[in-house]
């Protein structure tokens, strides 16, 4: 009788368990097939973790083979643009002494630089 | 006690290498190095599954599934990316700890300890490339050497509950990038080894080695883990101190409390290193201006409202309060009551202090802080009705 009582509560506790895994995948985990698809794949997953802005600094910086960057007061300014596109371009560094520089695209370019590449958001100079 | 004590020196064994693990990057070991210590971590990862397959099984396949989650999503929120998962990245590309020394992008705190992103680029190292998924993988399997040495007291269905509890109060965190979820878990099995060790009476495990030696890892790894992890085994240490000290019996464990204060010494070092190069640690700056949030009503019910009206906070407690009204224990309430309330006067200080703004603090941080309370409330009134046979 106890026995079947023990037994009971632990297929009680299993199925809560179950249950909370569950809850967890499909209402708190932000789970998508996409990710899992290749989650071992060399630089996978940065479509998903930032948005296009910061995709196209990183695939300008790669394209251009350059060691260092900086970036136009208007980006600094932008706390969501400064961080992102330093965090993801490692080991790509912000250099302040860099002559290589991002503009938005909607800001004026200054005379004594030469536009190397102009994408949908950003410009990439050489000063 | 497993039979061969089998659960504890696996869990020793996990808790050494991820340890080892920054104690290499700390040193700026060969890479290969790096990769057999981690290639012997997944080993023990495959013996703990394989021998004895049946054993804990409860355990073994839900951790698949939180293993296919962490793969499956990737990290959004701040601290996850700009903090843990950016530290780990420069520590793959620098091959060491120590790189944070030039204090580049200063906004990603680069005084916080770095055990986990550290484990994190081993990984990367183990597998070859950087991407913006898998590191966080190695956060998840920092989980196992707690959720292993656990089964050594709870078996069966209590298990199943403390599996029950474990993802009721931590969740998601277990691997989403936030090391949240690290923190509550390795609190909650470092204080119940504090208790195990120098409160409790019964001298079982006291005359057992392996047990400090776990303790000394988990303590370690606290600390090392975030910041507010020093300031929680703080308290552990205080808590046993006052304890002893009351009891009269800080004389007969002091050597025992020597040794596992030793714990301290790398994030001590770490810091001492932090201070040499001039990292700036934000959140110790603290505004002392408290005499207009100390005399406003309303900052206490901000506290009230946002960590202890938290609903799984007072799910935890009544449990708790249930757990010690079926079953008295003055032992073990009176530990984990004191050490609660001294971090609950903590995490009230740092949020009256803080310089970021009282509310945008609370709001913040006050749900992912008091899982670690949520967790340890849970854990100790279920533990507490161990007697009982379910």
């Amino acid at each position: 009788m106890a026995k079947r009582k023990i037994k009971k509560i632990r297929t009680l506790f299993l199925i809560i368990c179950i249950l909370q895994l569950f809850h967890i995948f499909f209402f708190r985990s932000e789970f998508q097939y996409e990710v899992i698809k290749n989650p071992f794949k060399k630089d996978y997953g940065i479509s998903f973790v930032v948005s296009p802005e910061i995709i196209e600094t990183i695939n300008i910086l790669k394209k251009h083979e350059v060691k260092d960057f900086n970036l136009s007061a208007s980006v600094k300014n932008n706390i969501y643009l400064f961080n992102k596109t330093i965090e993801l371009n490692y080991p790509i560094r912000m250099n302040e002494n860099s002559k290589m520089i991002f503009f938005l695209n909607k800001e004026n370019v200054p005379n004594n630089c030469e536009v190397i590449e102009a994408g949908k958001y950003f410009k990439f100079t050489q000063c | 006690m497993t039979k061969d004590n089998f659960h504890e020196k696996i869990t020793l064994v996990l808790s050494f290498l991820i340890l080892n693990n920054y104690f290499f990057l700390s040193l700026n070991f060969p890479l290969l190095l790096i990769k057999i210590n981690f290639l012997i971590f997944l080993a023990a990862v495959l013996i703990f599954y394989f021998q004895n397959i049946s054993e804990n099984i409860y355990l073994k396949i839900f951790f698949l599934f939180i293993i296919f989650m962490a793969l499956g999503t990737a990290s959004f929120g701040w601290d996850p990316r700009t903090i843990w998962l950016f530290h780990a990245k420069r520590i793959f590309f620098d091959g060491s700890i120590f790189s944070v020394a030039d204090n580049y992008a200063p906004f990603s705190n680069n005084s916080y300890p770095n055990l986990a992103p550290a484990f994190a680029s081993s990984l990367a190292v183990l597998i070859g490339h950087w991407n913006e998924v898998f590191p966080k993988l190695s956060f998840s399997l920092m989980f196992l050497p707690p959720l292993i040495l656990t089964y050594t007291f709870l078996r069966n269905t209590q298990y199943l509950i403390f599996l029950s509890i474990v993802f009721f109060t931590i969740g998601k965190f277990m691997f989403n990038g936030w090391l949240d979820g690290l923190v509550a878990i390795y609190f909650g099995l470092s204080a119940f080894l504090m208790y195990l060790l120098m409160i409790n009476t019964d001298n079982f495990y006291k005359n057992k080695s392996l047990f400090y030696y776990i303790a000394f890892c988990f303590f370690v790894s606290l600390t090392l883990l975030k910041n507010e992890g020093v300031a929680l085994l703080l308290i552990l240490f205080v808590t046993t101190f006052l304890i002893k000290i009351f009891k009269g019996e800080l004389k007969k464990d002091i050597s025992r409390l020597i040794f596992l204060s030793f714990s301290f010494l790398p994030m001590i070092l770490w810091k001492l290193f932090c201070y040499s190069k001039g990292l700036d640690d934000a959140h110790i700056n603290i505004d002392l201006n408290l005499s207009s949030k100390l005399y406003d009503l309303d900052s206490y019910k901000l506290i009230a409202y946002f960590m202890l009206l938290n609903e799984k906070f007072v799910i935890c407690l009544a449990f708790f309060l249930l757990s010690f009204w079926i079953n008295w224990n003055k032992e073990i309430f009176r530990f984990i009551l004191i050490a609660v309330l001294m971090y609950i006067l903590v995490l009230s200080f740092i949020f009256f202090t803080s310089p970021y703004g009282f509310y945008f603090q609370l709001d913040t941080a006050a749900v992912r802080l008091v899982r670690t309370l949520n967790f340890s409330l849970a854990f100790f009134g279920l533990y507490n009705l161990n007697n009982y046979r379910i």
